[in-house]
């Protein structure tokens, strides 16, 4: 199926659910921010800089917007959809996530609940707010970065909840298609930081040098979601652990089953291939008096085979921890988080690595509920090989300032 | 017995004028069975800040004897059950009643006795007896972050209003147990109970509790924490 075709099947389908349900729900939010960005040229322009800002500009940029619906059809049966909206040259409106959940009420300890459409695999901790934003800090962690940036499962997500006496447990299985181009940028860029979410529709631009080394001009852009080679399936499992209060632990494993060797043209250039993409991803979450504690650690691989024979695997990891103090209208937040790839190849040009670190220092305040204030810092000290093929300083250090605007509705 | 009045009527939201009545009537049975020398205790519940603690539930190791099981209604209001903590005896009935303007699904998959209704706006549940004493925990399938609590006490039980307190009259004198319970306690752990001497008369007699409560579990929708 297209993905074209989706918009106006999902927008009909949440349209007409919306007619009939007798319940329904409306938020969004929309953002402007002063920046003070960094010299190095922002990922999203086409280079190297680790933030979504670059430049060396102080000026004022729209954050973007979201809106989040969902309507109860029945009493078992959920829709959602949340629809953002961005400027800048990604695409212009795109679908975040759309499902429709059928989750029929037990009477025992144990409930299962079946949801189909497009949905973020359950990797982050942080956001869970309109748009897939975090409440804690503009900009997400590296490890949700990507998650936002390149993770989508189209298709269904079986759960099964078990409600104990002292804790409760969760298991989640799915099956996906679409999402083959997973581990791109991370293989051809590394890692960044930011909360530039990717939607169903939006298209991701590969570093400017890269697509210069091959020959053709830049920007290139590519799809993020979509299916490349014969048709598979790909699948994540996940564990969660809630204990009382709000401490939880969960584990996932992902893993899109892409075919390495297979490729499809695409609009942006000649050949995109899809990634065989793994990880293994865990996070715990919990409250010491008004001290929330977040942490998450994700480590995986992904690879291509563009040659017979010839894989080019990278090995990538990140974690972090964030401490979010809890002072009614005022949230402080602190994040550290560490990230790597590794690129290891005989072959000089394939081989490719890089380490960095990353402080992240937010104050929000929300004098009312629909208004919050944030004032971010974000410094990342990286070190990247691939910058320094392209005669980049290897090493550099990114600081952005941001102040920030957001109306929540 | 003015006294006795206010906190039947404060401890029974809900209640119908029958049913009302018929446990003012049996308290005062009971008072009156306890002689002219009847004495009091007021439980006081307080965080570890010392800030009141609302909706814990405070139990004397004396049987309640009803002479009529009663009636009571649970509401539900902005995606809110009213009460968070309602304590009923054996024999009593509850009535969940919708007052907001979307539907709610109020289940419990507690051994005590599972239930399910689907209510529309304005719609009543019937009543459901309950027999068996123990805490059942009531959800809503709609709207996970509703959360109540049903306590069945064979012993009489009075929940904290908001000042922290539960109040007991008309005790005959003597030595009780006082067993708290609150919902947000850690589960699983050996129950609150302190002793108290009631004397034939005087001042009421208080005994206070520091509590150490978990986040309340009633996830109240925001708009920077969608509950999906």
């Amino acid at each position: 199926m297209k993905v074209r075709r989706l918009y106006p099947m999902l927008a009909l389908l949440i349209a007409a659910t919306s007619l009939r349900a007798q319940d329904y729900v409306l938020h969004a939010y929309i953002d402007e921010r002063l920046v003070a960005a960094p010299d190095d040229t922002s990922w999203t322009n086409g280079g190297f800089g680790k933030t979504r800002y670059g430049g060396n500009q102080t000026q004022l940029h729209f954050g973007g917007a979201a809106l989040y619906g969902a309507a109860q059809i029945t009493p078992d049966l959920l829709a959602m959809g949340q629809v953002q909206y961005q400027t800048g040259d990604r695409g212009r409106v795109s679908l975040l996530e759309g499902w429709i959940r059928y989750r029929p009420v037990s009477t025992t300890p144990w409930r299962w609940s079946l949801r189909a459409g497009a949905l973020f695999p359950p990797v982050s901790m942080e956001n869970d707010g309109v748009g897939w934003t975090s409440p804690w800090t503009l900009s997400s962690s590296a490890i949700n970065t990507w998650t936002g940036e390149e993770l989508r499962a189209v298709g269904g997500e079986l759960e099964l909840e078990h409600r104990g006496e002292v804790s409760n447990w969760d298991f989640r299985a799915s099956l996906f298609r679409r999402d083959d181009p997973a581990g791109t940028v991370l293989a051809i860029r590394g890692w960044s930081i930011g909360d530039l979410v990717s939607g169903i529709g939006t298209r991701l631009r590969e570093p400017d040098a890269e697509v210069s080394e091959e020959d053709e001009t830049p920007p290139n852009y590519y799809d993020p979601f979509r299916s490349i080679g014969a048709s598979h399936w790909g699948d994540y499992v996940a564990v969660s652990w809630h204990a009382p209060g709000e401490t939880s632990v969960s584990v996932m494993h992902y893993d899109n089953h892409a075919d390495p060797g297979a490729s499809a043209p695409y609009a942006g250039g000649d050949e995109q291939y899809a990634w065989r993409t793994r990880f293994w991803s865990a996070g715990a979450r919990t409250d010491t008096g008004a001290i929330t504690w977040i942490a998450q650690a994700l480590d995986g691989y992904t690879t291509i085979e563009p040659i017979e024979d010839a894989y080019q695997r990278t090995h990538y990891r990140s974690a972090f921890l964030l401490a979010g103090w809890n002072r009614g209208a005022w949230r402080p937040a602190l994040r550290i988080e560490h990230f790597s790839t590794l690129t290891p190849s005989s072959d000089i040009d394939w081989s490719q690595s890089e380490h960095g670190n990353a402080v992240t220092g937010a104050l929000n305040w929300r004098p009312r509920s629909y208004l919050r204030l944030t004032a971010e810092v974000l410094r990342i000290d990286s070190t990247s090989t691939l910058r320094a093929e392209y005669g980049l300083p290897a090493r550099i250090i990114d600081t952005q300032l941001q102040l920030n605007v957001r109306l929540l509705y | 017995m003015a006294t006795v009045v206010n906190d039947v009527v404060g401890s029974s939201r809900g209640l119908s004028m029958n049913h009302w009545r018929s446990r003012v009537l049996c308290l005062c049975a009971w008072g009156a069975a306890m002689a002219a020398h009847a004495g009091s205790l007021t439980v006081k519940m307080v965080d570890s800040q010392g800030h009141p603690i609302s909706d814990g539930v405070a139990t004397i190791d004396r049987a309640y004897q009803p002479s009529a099981p009663s009636t009571h209604y649970v509401d539900q209001k902005n995606e809110t059950f009213i009460p968070y903590v309602e304590v009923v005896h054996p024999g009593d009935s509850v009535v969940f009643r919708n007052s907001d303007s979307t539907r709610h699904h109020v289940y419990t998959f507690s051994p005590l006795g599972a239930f399910q209704f689907i209510l529309s706006p304005g719609e009543s549940s019937p009543p459901v007896a309950l027999n068996r004493a123990g805490v059942i925990a009531v959800g809503c399938n709609i709207h996970d972050h509703m959360i109540a609590y049903l306590v069945v006490a064979t012993d009489f039980a009075e929940v904290t209003t908001q000042n922290g307190q539960a109040h007991f009259d008309d005790l005959s004198p003597g030595h009780y147990t006082v067993t708290v319970w609150h919902p947000q306690l850690w589960p699983g752990r050996p129950p609150i109970r302190a002793a108290v001497d009631v004397p034939a008369e005087g001042a009421t007699q208080e005994l206070a509790f520091t509590l150490k409560l978990m986040p309340d579990p009633r996830h109240f929708v925001d708009r920077e924490h969608l509950d999906y």
